[in-house]
């Protein structure tokens, strides 16, 4: 270090060849005293730190009819990151240049040219330009440490902005100095000033040379000030790399390597006053090829202004800043101004519905004076401002009223004030740029009609381009491109894209509009997305969907930094709060872009990103964990997405966390996700087989009862959407579904028979006539025909003629023993009974199964599987009439393959009635109603009339599946339905309730406390220590209180305030039965009022029906998206004391809308004191489908999730109201 | 009692377990009284530029006494030590708010030092830090304003002499702060005692009423600190018009890796020092230690990786606690073990607390992120890695 601080400082301030004003590029306190600095210095000439291309747009930019904010942007070539130079009143360099304006003085942009390639070697590791300095350096930080110690506070605020009111400009301009001339020495003691900074201080020394002999004025980032003495080799420290510096340049007075590009797009030229025009262009000896530069001059806002916002070249809150500028360097008047913000804020905050009156506007002005003061500073700056309306009106939430006041503090203080151009100002900006790229790519221009386009973007570079240019209009709403979806072969992703692409009228004004966000489409596209992201961050927040979604726009578009944003984003929220499905999503696009599967990041800059696989592999993690909410899905995509993530998560082989979750979920689940769970664990290798096998087998024969046939239903669908597959192979899993199905008596298959088709109705039929073939082979092992009915009658004839030849053979040969068979049997019994039975052949077990066997093994598989039923026999083909009434054939993959062998059937049943009685018949009445109910299930509404209201077993199930047929039913149909429903919910409401009651009882009654407090009853107190009064001296009668009593205050139970608030998103139908059936016994507790809020995306109040759950289960309309943030929030409106209310949220948490808004509302409840608990499901088996994410995040906001049976609930209820 | 005049630092040379903030640093507070002359709140001993610097310490440079200024028993240069790890600017603030005579809340996870805080600032302002009531479900308003004794109220009716002065009524009559720790443990209807207090600034006796006691009012200089637990069980929340009198500043983790092991080490070596043994425990230990306390409390590790929450809170206390009992086992049990050893379970007793799950989370901690520096080679993490075994049940 050649120069000690004062030193250094000396020679800075001192110097007036040139005269160096140090500034940032925004900066209310260098504003103020600039036009004072230059008037006493009076200038010949003034160097900007400007690149010399934006000369030409100087004029307009002092133009007194433009107003600021406006922006300079330059792009120098194609694919070039945008240099941008926004403008406010609030910048040093727009004041100077207004003043040189008025005064008639020469202004040289000094800046190195946009064309030199330093800049884009610059621009390749940081695509942000114009910020001045490193941030965070030694010395930096220990004037800041020093300052305030606040992390987010820089030292030119510190040093330069809040002690500028009330000081003298030379003192305001050696600030300036200091700060630029520390942070260059910590620049030059720590990594070196970057090699682009060097070359830009060598070519503004050039332009200082050209000027000699006239009074400069330099006006350059402070950072660059020490550069610029004629001393700058020794004091910043760093000598000049000579090498990197083009040797024997000529002065850099003119750029003139401009052609003028189609949409008339300015070009810079010669800048005004250039000395020696028409010499060797600066740059060309070392650039080679120089690039072409875009400039245009835009209008721009206070909201792109601020940093936040995510555009380069920004500073916090602009409107603030204009008032600093305004008060033009008077303490009083930036005391003032910062009092109308504060009384600003809270009037908003106040209007957000949040108390903040002028008590705390007070509190908040006096604080921010009080810090000013304390730190010695002549008026509050921003950070004391910000500081005081946090810590008073925030109330240390981050969340809820945190949230209210930050938005009002963002209206406020960044403010939303759009610049204009002077009328006259030349064309610039998006649209010739955008014209200029649409014709290069061929697309179609003005003028020409729609084309439909099909694209190759992994193939063909031009396409790719292409892609990404309608991508990026498609971002930005520009109505020229409309994507048609392609479907990929094999239901995977499509590589190629189909687009409908026209210029409509719409396009260009739409280009006008979203030019004010940038002057390249990559640029506006970035601007446009962060808009987005700010509008979503401002409802709340992104939902987690919208966070995914925003990663494959950004990746498509193909804009890397802003993708690598988001994708930093994604690690830290998707992992943290996604439910499975969106996991498994995320988890594809991942994959894309690994892959480089996304046009608009080809691999090699898809690597760029981050580390992919180890995003993967958070994700997986993440999804693992969630398969412990899957306990309760009877969902056969649930089980799909298991099924995927265990074979991919397998494949990683990190599967220890699976392992333990997947037999939890064998052990624990619904029996859909247990027998998933235990085919994964076959998948995966974990169990055998065989075991399986032997637990199939034990589910057939438990399918005794009704509840045990519903159970075989689910376990089926989950074994075989997990692991079709498995059963397909033929291995030892099939081995126990064989069995029994081919050794139970007629009576026990055929009471299981409808469970079992419905189980395997989960395989396409093309999978089912795989599986029965495979059952046929394995059938037809040792007995080649077996089955004779499956051959043509022709066929059959022709081998019995065979056999028949063969054996008299072999009887004239005297080889078969004496017994002569009847030859007239045969052919009729074959007749008779289609089946192979009495073949001698048959199968074993027809030994003993005896008469009570007549379906063939092989029948009964085409029963269950529903399959060939064209060649069943007579009474075999009854029941699977009976049964495709309910299933048909299927739908799906090969689902009219077998149409043709039904083509000549006739339609079996005229009417449910008939089908009913036939059911009845066949199967018995037991099974009748059970069928019945699916198919009302499956939506044949006629079938719900069928069912007998006396026999039917009242079930939750069966009322959930009344119930949802209900809602599209004539009124006089649901009117026949009433007893039904009746009758269910009567049965079903007993039953639960007298497991209730004796949770709550004694609810009424209070308990005596013991514990002192509140006022001491007097009158009791005497009478208990009347033994321990003594007469004192005086003869006065003294009481002495060994044992005071104190009136204690007892509880009312009677104002207990439950409110039930429950999801009827179409996810959660049983426990909505269940809220509801709970609900009115609660309704009928005295202590209690119930309140029943049943919500999806809109809320309803049924608290009027809570006590008759029968009128309210038929009003409520499942259905819909999960809003669970609107019941709370009508939930919140109920409350009158807080701490006698118990709200219930009976929900699984998948949250459609922002998981800010939730959390929130879940805050404000806990914090006004209102006990909330989280239901993540509310049934007898307890067994929860929920999102483990967001329950989590919930149970950290003071919601404790938890899975419970009603009865735990009335406990929890009779428990609070207790006390 | 119940004079004014009765907060001066009582009996100093009795033993304590732990010193008040206004006997362990009296010196500092002396001199900083001395050092820094300038006017000062009503009813304050430093200005609130010397309670700022009491806090967060000179810098490491020493002070110096103005000339002619010289008490007795006060050094004439001293340096001040560093109390409190984090934010100046928070100090400040919260100066500045006790300067107002405004109520101030410290809000933050448990362990972040919001008592020390609450502590520091009182002492430093008006000497003692004494005026302390702590917050519990059982607290009763008697605590909070002022209670009787019952004998004396009884016999002689209700009098001045018969009223029991709460710690705030005292701090009220004494232009004094008081502090309230853990207010969120009081019930909300107690909490509320406070409401008036705060805008008031007296507390009206209406057993007195009709004489010259009815009415108590607040010196000038009285103000209240009160503490809070954002993150834990068992808290009630505060009303929204108690909250309205309060400035909210919350107290965060320390953020910086360094001046956390830092902290533990000096803390657990403090504790060792009281009961005459060396801490004996490695730095590296120490570290590895901090690091898996704030790898838990982030749910992500120091490098990025994605680390299980448990729902214990995992603060800067727990972690002194752990280094502690280390040192502790390393001091009256040499030679048994490998201190490193101990860390596992150790940790295991800090996160399994009261949710089952919590033991799942560690280990899968010490599957991810432990089996992970393991595998990058870093021979500590290593040798936890291969102790895993411990973790298991």
């Amino acid at each position: 270090m050649s120069y000690s601080p004062d030193e250094a400082l000396r020679a800075l301030a001192g110097s007036t060849v040139p005269y160096l004003i140090g500034v940032r590029h925004h900066s209310p306190a260098l504003s103020v005293v600039i036009d004072d600095l230059l008037d006493t210095f009076r200038p010949e000439v003034l160097l900007l730190e400007l690149p010399a291309e934006f000369a030409e747009w100087l004029p307009w930019l002092t133009d007194e009819a433009t107003r600021a904010p406006v922006a300079l942007a330059g792009v120098a070539g194609p694919g070039g990151a945008p240099a941008f130079y926004p403008f406010a009143d609030f910048s040093p360099e727009l004041v100077a240049a207004r003043w040189a304006a008025r005064n008639g003085i020469e202004v040289i942009p000094c800046d190195l040219p946009l064309a030199d390639r330093q800049w884009h070697t610059a621009a390749a590791d940081s695509p942000a330009l114009a910020v001045d300095g490193p941030a965070s350096t030694p010395l930096a930080e220990s004037l800041r440490q020093s300052a305030t110690g606040r992390a987010d506070e820089d030292m030119w605020d510190r040093v330069v902005e809040a002690r500028a009111p009330g000081a003298e400009p030379e003192a305001v301009r050696r600030a300036a100095l200091l700060v630029g001339w520390a942070m260059r020495q910590d620049a030059a003691d720590g990594s070196g000033v970057s090699a682009l900074d060097l070359r830009r201080e060598e070519w503004m020394r050039r332009c200082l040379t050209a000027v000699d002999g006239r009074r400069a004025a330099a006006m350059v980032g402070s950072f660059h000030a020490a550069a610029l003495l004629p001393t700058a080799a020794t004091l910043h420290g760093s000598p000049i790399d000579k090498a990197a510096a083009p040797a024997n340049e000529a002065v850099p007075s003119s750029v003139s390597n401009g052609s003028t590009k189609p949409g008339a797009t300015l070009l810079s030229s010669a800048a005004p006053g250039a000395t020696t025009p028409g010499s060797a262009t600066p740059g060309s000896a070392s650039a080679g090829k120089t690039e072409i530069v875009v400039t245009s001059l835009v209008p721009y806002s206070f909201a792109l202004l601020d940093s936040r916002s995510g555009y380069p070249a920004g500073i916090r809150d602009p409107r603030w800043q204009q008032a600093v500028v305004t008060a033009a360097g008077s303490p009083v008047a930036v005391e003032s101004a910062a009092l109308a913000s504060v009384v600003e804020v809270c009037s908003r905050v106040r209007a957000g519905g949040h108390p903040a009156g002028p008590a705390e506007a007070r509190e908040v002005f006096r604080l921010a004076v009080g810090l000013a003061r304390l730190r010695g500073l002549p008026a509050p700056s921003r950070g004391e401002l910000i500081e005081a309306l946090q810590s008073v009106l925030a109330h240390g939430e981050v969340l809820g009223r945190g949230r209210a006041v930050a938005a009002a503090m963002e209206q406020v203080l960044v403010g939303d004030v759009r610049g204009a151009l002077a009328p006259g100002v030349p064309r610039s900006g998006l649209r010739p740029e955008v014209e200029a790229l649409i014709a290069e790519l061929r697309l179609p221009e003005r003028g020409e009609k729609a084309r439909d386009m099909r694209l190759d973007p992994l193939r063909s570079d031009l396409d790719r381009r292409r892609e990404v240019v309608l991508r990026q209009l498609t971002a930005c709403h520009i109505p020229y491109a409309e994507r048609t979806a392609v479907e990929g072969t094999g239901g995977v992703d499509a590589l190629t894209s189909r687009w409908t692409v026209e210029w409509v009228p719409g396009t260009e004004a739409m280009l006008d509009v979203a030019g004010i966000r940038g002057v390249t489409l990559a640029q506006a596209t970035e601007g446009v997305l962060r808009e987005q992201r700010r509008a979503e961050e401002s409802e709340l927040g992104p939902t987690t969907a919208q966070i995914i979604d925003g990663l494959g726009v950004a990746a498509e578009c193909g804009l890397v930094a802003l993708a690598r944003e988001r994708l930093l984003e994604f690690i830290a929220e998707v992992p943290a709060s996604a439910s499975l499905a969106e996991l498994m999503t995320a988890l594809a696009l991942v994959d894309r872009l690994r892959r480089g599967h996304i046009p608009g990041l080809p691999e090699p800059v898809a690597a760029r990103l981050g580390d992919l696989p180890e995003v993967l592999g958070s994700l997986e993690a993440a999804a693992v964990r969630q398969v412990d909410g899957l306990a309760g899905s009877e969902d056969v995509a649930d089980v799909r997405a298991l099924v995927a993530l265990a074979q991919r998560v397998d494949a990683a082989g990190v599967g220890l966390r699976l392992t333990d979750a997947l037999h939890r979920l064998a052990q624990t689940g619904s029996p859909t996700m247990s027998a998933a769970a235990g085919a994964v664990q076959v998948l995966l290798g974990l169990t055998e087989p065989a075991v399986l096998g032997t637990r199939v087998a034990s589910w057939v024969d438990g399918a005794v009862a009704d509840e045990g046939r519903r159970r075989l239903l689910g376990r089926l669908r989950g074994l075989l959407a997990a692991a079709e597959p498995l059963l397909q192979s033929g291995n030892d899993v099939l081995d126990g579904l064989l069995d029994r199905v081919g050794t139970l008596s007629d009576a026990d298959f055929l009471s299981r028979l409808p469970a079992l088709r419905g189980g395997f109705q989960t395989v396409s039929p093309a999978g089912r006539d795989r599986l029965l073939a495979v059952v046929e082979d394995r059938l037809d092992e040792g007995t080649p025909f077996h089955d004779v009915a499956d051959l043509e009658p022709a066929l059959l004839l022709h081998r019995l003629l065979a056999d028949r030849a063969g054996r008299a053979a072999v009887f004239a040969l005297g080889l078969l023993p004496k017994a002569e068979p009847s030859a007239k049997d045969q052919p009729s019994s074959a007749k008779d009974l289609p089946s192979a039975e009495n073949l001698p052949s048959a199968a074993p077990a027809s030994a003993g199964a005896g008469p009570e066997r007549t379906l063939s093994t092989v029948d009964r598989w085409r029963l269950l599987l529903g399959r060939k039923s064209g060649s069943l026999g007579k009474r075999a083909g009854r029941y699977a009439g009976a049964l495709d009434e309910l299933y048909g054939a299927g739908a799906g993959e090969g689902a009219r393959a077998d149409a043709a062998g039904r083509a000549g059937r006739e339609a079996p049943f005229p009417g449910v009635r008939e089908w009913a009685e036939e059911l009845s018949a066949l199967f018995g009445p037991g099974i009748r109603e059970e069928v019945l109910a699916r198919a009302a299930e499956g939506g044949r509404r006629d079938a719900v009339l069928m069912l007998d209201p006396d026999a039917v077993n009242p079930s939750v199930e069966l009322l959930q599946t009344v119930l949802s047929l209900v809602g599209g039913m004539p009124e006089s149909t649901v009117a026949r339905l009433r007893p039904l429903v009746a009758r269910i919910v009567d049965e079903l409401t007993r039953r639960l309730a007298t497991r209730l009651r004796p949770a709550l009882a004694g609810i009424t009654t209070p308990r005596p406390t013991r514990r002192p407090g509140g006022a001491l009853d007097l009158p009791r107190t005497l009478r208990a220590n009347l033994a321990t009064t003594r007469r004192n001296a005086e003869g006065r009668v003294q009481v002495i209180p060994e044992r005071p009593i104190f009136r204690s205050r007892a509880r009312r139970g009677i104002d207990w305030r439950l409110v039930l608030v429950v999801d009827v998103s179409g996810s959660m139908e049983a426990s909505v039965i269940w809220s509801a059936l709970t609900g009115a016994i609660l309704a009928g507790v005295p202590a209690l009022t119930t309140h029943f809020i049943a919500f999806s995306t809109e809320v309803v109040d049924l608290t009027d029906r809570v006590s008759d759950p029968l009128t309210l289960l038929l009003e409520v309309q499942v259905g819909g998206g999960t809003h669970i943030a609107a019941g709370l929030r009508h939930a919140r409106s109920l409350v009158t004391v807080p701490s006698r209310t118990l709200v219930a949220v009976v929900s699984d948490f998948e949250e459609g809308y922002p998981l800010g808004g939730l959390l929130a509302e879940t805050r404000s409840l806990v914090e006004s004191g209102v006990t909330v608990l989280g239901c993540a499901s509310l049934d007898d088996a307890g067994r929860p489908r929920y999102s483990v994410s967001v329950a989590s995040q919930l149970v950290a906001a003071g919601m404790p999730v938890a899975a419970l049976s009603p009865l735990e609930l009335a406990r929890w209820v009779g428990e609070k109201v207790r006390g | 009692m119940t004079a004014a005049g009765t907060i001066t630092p009582s009996d100093a040379s009795r033993s304590r377990q732990i010193d008040p903030a206004e006997y362990a640093f009296a010196t500092e507070l002396a001199f900083l009284a001395a050092h820094d002359g300038s006017a000062r709140p009503p009813g304050w001993r430093l200005t609130p530029r010397a309670v700022v610097t009491f806090i967060v310490g000179s810098d490491g440079r020493e002070l110096a006494l103005p000339k002619g200024v010289r008490p007795a028993g006060v050094p004439a240069r001293l340096e001040i030590s560093r109390k409190f790890v984090g934010d100046r600017s928070l100090v400040e603030r919260c100066v500045v708010t006790l300067a107002g005579e405004r109520g101030l809340l410290l809000v933050g996870e448990p362990g972040t030092a919001k008592s020390m805080l609450s502590e520091l600032l009182s002492a430093a302002v008006c000497g003692t830090s004494e005026l302390v009531v702590q917050g519990t479900a059982g607290t009763t308003e008697d605590q909070l304003r002022y209670g009787w004794n019952y004998a004396l109220l009884l016999a002689g009716g209700p009098s001045p002499e018969a009223l029991v002065p709460s710690p705030v009524l005292t701090a009220m009559r004494s232009g004094a702060v008081a502090r309230i720790e853990e207010i969120t443990r009081c019930l909300p209807e107690v909490q509320d005692a406070m409401v008036s207090i705060l805008s008031d600034r007296r507390i009206a006796v209406p057993e007195l009423s009709g004489t010259a006691g009815a009415t108590i009012h607040a010196a000038p200089g009285f103000t209240l600190i009160a503490t809070a637990n954002l993150r834990d069980r068992g808290v009630s929340e505060m009303s929204a018009a108690l909250k309205r009198r309060f400035n909210f500043e919350t107290v965060g983790p320390i953020p910086d890796l360094a001046a956390e092991t830092a902290l533990v080490a000096r803390q657990a070596k403090a504790a060792l020092d009281r009961v005459q043994s060396t801490f004996a425990v490695d730095e590296a230990v120490l570290e590895a230690l901090v690091t898996a306390f704030r790898d838990l409390r982030a749910g992500r590790s120091v490098e990025g990786w994605e680390v299980e929450r448990p729902s214990t809170v995992m603060s800067t206390a727990e972690a002194v606690a752990v280094a502690t009992s280390l040192g502790l086992a390393a001091a009256y049990f040499p030679g048994d073990r490998d201190v490193l050893s101990l860390l596992p379970a150790h940790l295991q007793g800090a996160v399994c607390k009261d949710d089952p799950a919590d033991a799942a989370k560690l280990l899968s901690y010490w599957d991810g992120a432990v089996r992970r520096r393991a595998e990058e080679g870093a021979r500590l993490w290593h040798q936890l890695w291969e102790l895993r075994d411990v973790l298991q049940p």
